[in-house]
């Protein structure tokens, strides 16, 4: 391997904080040395990469710099072939598109049907379109859908939606079909974010694209599965986080009172050392939560990190809200969130109107929930704080404020986004400990620390 | 020592151990590297296995280390037989006290646990420290000097250096992350469920006398199940001892109407079971279309 490439990648890598030391460049030159027959990119994979969730960068990066140098993109659709062999070997029919495609003289997926060869599916996506989108300054996943729009993928997804419904698809051709669409939104993702490393001549596109910084609302699926284990081990550091009472322990820091006092049995001779630890605090959690259609997307994590720490709370109440407030406690102890999505639709769809009012939630959580919440209780809210032009009734707020310990209110729209109109984030502002907004994981994580 | 991952790939089928290509790569170049091998992966896909079969393979003697919430030192380096000790102090009562005092602190005196055996071995060995994850951090960071010098440190002793370096593969169930020092110090391995056909193959070499057609469906079967939102996945094992359970229910074919009680093997948690069983009515009506067509 040409070492300018070898140093350009390594470069690269360090930029989008995938951290390579000297020893590993050492290891890497080494075995190139000494295994020429072995593929590059396996080697250098395999001796830079110490994580799975660093795979998708580096597959970017090596197509970047060395896809181009030594026209291995063809290479590259083999192995993600290879990768997606499984249920890829249908027959390719069409079950017909449903609508017209208004693609811009490209070509439309709905005219397409089912796409099972990659090489084919990568010289779909019209690549001049995309310069023009990657040069606007529209935000990524904005051209991604225009992209998409573009192909008339939206309409060649919902043609397979209701076929798969009515019963014309099966399982096996349904699950064909979905990994055709994750292949073709990851091919254009990839190939936007390529144009705009390659537009801004720097890696900071890719950076911002990384699961840790991206907003919640855009994750795919993997992404999502890497965010929630994230949360795990976040939760797992938070839930052993020491509070002030001590308990003896089987490690931790030396007792002397308890050995002295055992010492007396045994004439002042010492034969056991005994330990002592910090024992949790376990307050007391209420987490409120905003579940409109804007939010949706973040109180899937919101929830999950709540179900994570439930082992360091005494007492954990989950409070689902739109205009009105309904407890969902005993739906959330399943790490299974299936059964919390299904009731906010059922319960959304029977009671509330769909649009939030703040103010009459914070009434109902005074009048209702508050005389049996404890004083030593944290209330978290999630919520965007558009409250529809409706009244703020912000007494009540501070009612509650002043009744429990501390209020922090999740926001996962940026904080130039708090002063439009319909937005009262402002007017509650002072009656809560503090307002975090909370966007991305490490938003997430910063809070999680930061409350918990 | 094997001379390529080809070649690493065949000594560990035939201990029983299929392995794709880019795995051995990553593998053989850890080996060729005298570097630690991190395994990650979900439960069941066959990670303490490999370094069952790659100790077997490289005739090297296996010294496991179990990990577990509060495993520390004396535990997993050494300890001091202080009853020992004890014995040695009564019996010299009228030595000189600088002799007892160096020789109390000897190695007679040691005891050595896991890690330390594998560093004092005159034979080769792989030491296997199983589900790090599920140690605490204090351990892994003890675990520093081991895995980038192949050495450690006991107080009243000194430095011991490994005689001839072990092999360390480390295994990990993801419950929690491991610290960037760590991971630098290890070649990372991913392992996933096996594909279809290497599945077969699996199931083929350690069920031997399971019929072809049953074989096929069972792994089509599994595939399908892994495919599923379920809340344990089943591992390479279950879809073993589901095969097993057909066969002696004495079954040449799977057969969807037909499953209802054998499903226990294959899931583990009653929910997924129920998941599993919905799903079951409509995969059967689909394989019934497909045979009227």
């Amino acid at each position: 391997m040409d070492g300018w490439v070898l140093i350009r990648l390594v470069d690269a890598l360090r930029q989008v904080s995938i951290l390579i030391s000297s020893q590993d460049i050492y290891d890497a030159q080494t075995c190139l040395v000494r295994y020429p027959d072995l593929s590059a990119k396996l080697i250098l994979k395999s001796l830079f990469i110490h994580q799975l969730q660093d795979d998708s960068v580096f597959e970017t990066v090596w197509r970047v710099i060395v896809g181009n140098s030594e026209s291995d993109a063809q290479g590259y659709l083999q192995d993600l072939a290879s990768k997606n062999e499984i249920g890829d070997n249908s027959d390719g029919r069409g079950i017909g598109g449903q609508g017209v495609g208004r693609g811009s003289g490209g070509i439309s997926l709905t005219a397409q049907g089912n796409i099972e060869d990659l090489s084919q599916r990568s010289n779909l996506i019209p690549i001049s379109r995309m310069e023009e989108l990657a040069g606007s300054g529209a935000e990524f996943e904005e051209m991604v859908q225009s992209i998409l729009a573009d192909l008339d993928y939206y309409t060649w997804i919902n043609s397979f939606d209701l076929a798969f419904q009515r019963g014309a698809l099966s399982d096996d051709e349904w699950h064909c079909h979905q990994n055709t669409r994750t292949s073709i939104v990851r091919e254009i993702r990839q190939q936007l974010l390529m144009l705009q490393v390659k537009l801004d001549n720097s890696w900071e596109p890719l950076v911002r694209q990384h699961w840790l910084y991206k907003p919640l609302s855009s994750l795919s699926e993997d992404e999502k599965e890497l965010v929630k284990s994230s949360i795990r081990k976040w939760a797992r550091k938070l839930a052993i986080r020491p509070g002030s009472r001590w308990k003896s322990y089987y490690k931790g820091t030396i007792d002397i009172a308890k050995i002295v006092r055992q010492s007396v049995q045994w004439d002042g001779r010492l034969f056991h050392l005994s330990y002592r630890a910090r024992i949790p605090r376990a307050p007391e959690l209420v987490v409120l939560c905003d579940v409109s259609n804007s939010m949706a997307s973040f109180v899937e994590f919101l929830i999950y990190l709540v179900t994570c720490l439930r082992a360091r709370f005494r007492k954990i109440r989950v409070f689902f809200f739109i205009d009105s407030v309904w407890e969902v406690t005993d739906f959330i102890w399943d790490n299974d969130l299936s059964e919390v999505k299904q009731e906010i639709r059922s319960w959304g769809h029977k009671v509330s109107s769909g649009f939030s009012d703040y103010g009459a939630v914070f009434k109902e959580l005074a009048e209702n929930i508050l005389h049996e919440v404890s004083s030593r209780a944290i209330l978290i809210v999630l919520g965007d704080g558009k409250n529809n032009y409706r009244p703020n009734q912000s007494e009540y707020i501070a009612q509650i404020s002043e009744k429990i310990r501390n209020v922090f209110w999740l926001n996962p729209l940026d904080s130039k986004l708090w002063n439009e109109p319909d937005n009262v984030i402002k007017e509650y502002q002072k009656y809560c400990s503090k307002v975090y907004r909370c966007s991305s994981a490490s938003d997430l994580q910063r809070v999680a620390k930061a409350v918990f | 020592m094997q001379t390529s991952p080809l070649d690493l790939a065949r000594v560990l089928e035939e201990e029983g151990y299929l392995i794709d290509q880019e795995a051995a790569t990553t593998l053989f170049l850890a080996l060729a590297l005298e570097k630690p091998c991190l395994i990650e992966g979900p439960a069941g896909v066959g990670k303490t296995q490999l370094a069952l079969a790659l100790a077997r393979a490289q005739k090297r003697k296996l010294i496991r280390l179990q990990c577990y919430e509060g495993l520390d030192i004396s535990k997993a380096l050494y300890d001091w037989n202080y009853a020992k000790q004890l014995l040695r102090l009564q019996l010299a009562k009228t030595e000189d006290w600088n002799d007892i005092k160096a020789d109390l602190f000897s190695e007679e005196f040691l005891l050595s646990r896991p890690l330390l055996e594998s560093i004092l071995s005159a034979e080769p060995v792989l030491l296997l420290i199983d589900e790090l994850d599920k140690s605490d951090e204090e351990f892994e960071s003890f675990l520093l000097e081991l895995l980038a010098e192949g050495q450690v440190s006991i107080p009243e002793l000194g430095t011991l250096t490994s005689k001839s370096k072990p092999m360390v593969i480390l295994t990990s169930n993801n419950s929690r992350d491991f610290s960037d020092a760590l991971r630098r110090r290890c070649i990372h391995l991913y392992l996933t469920y096996p594909s279809l056909e290497r599945e077969i193959s699996i199931l083929n070499s350690h069920a031997p006398e399971l019929s072809k057609r049953l074989l096929q469906d069972v792994c089509e079967f599994v595939a399908k199940v892994r495919r599923l939102p379920l809340q344990k996945l089943p591992s390479v094992s279950e879809t073993i001892d589901f095969a097993q359970a057909l066969n002696t229910l004495q079954r040449e074919e799977l057969n969807y109407g037909n499953l209802m009680g054998t499903l226990s093997v294959l899931l583990k948690y009653p929910k997924d079971i129920a998941k599993l069983e919905e799903r079951l009515k409509k995969w059967e009506t689909e394989a019934l279309q497909r045979r009227e067509q």
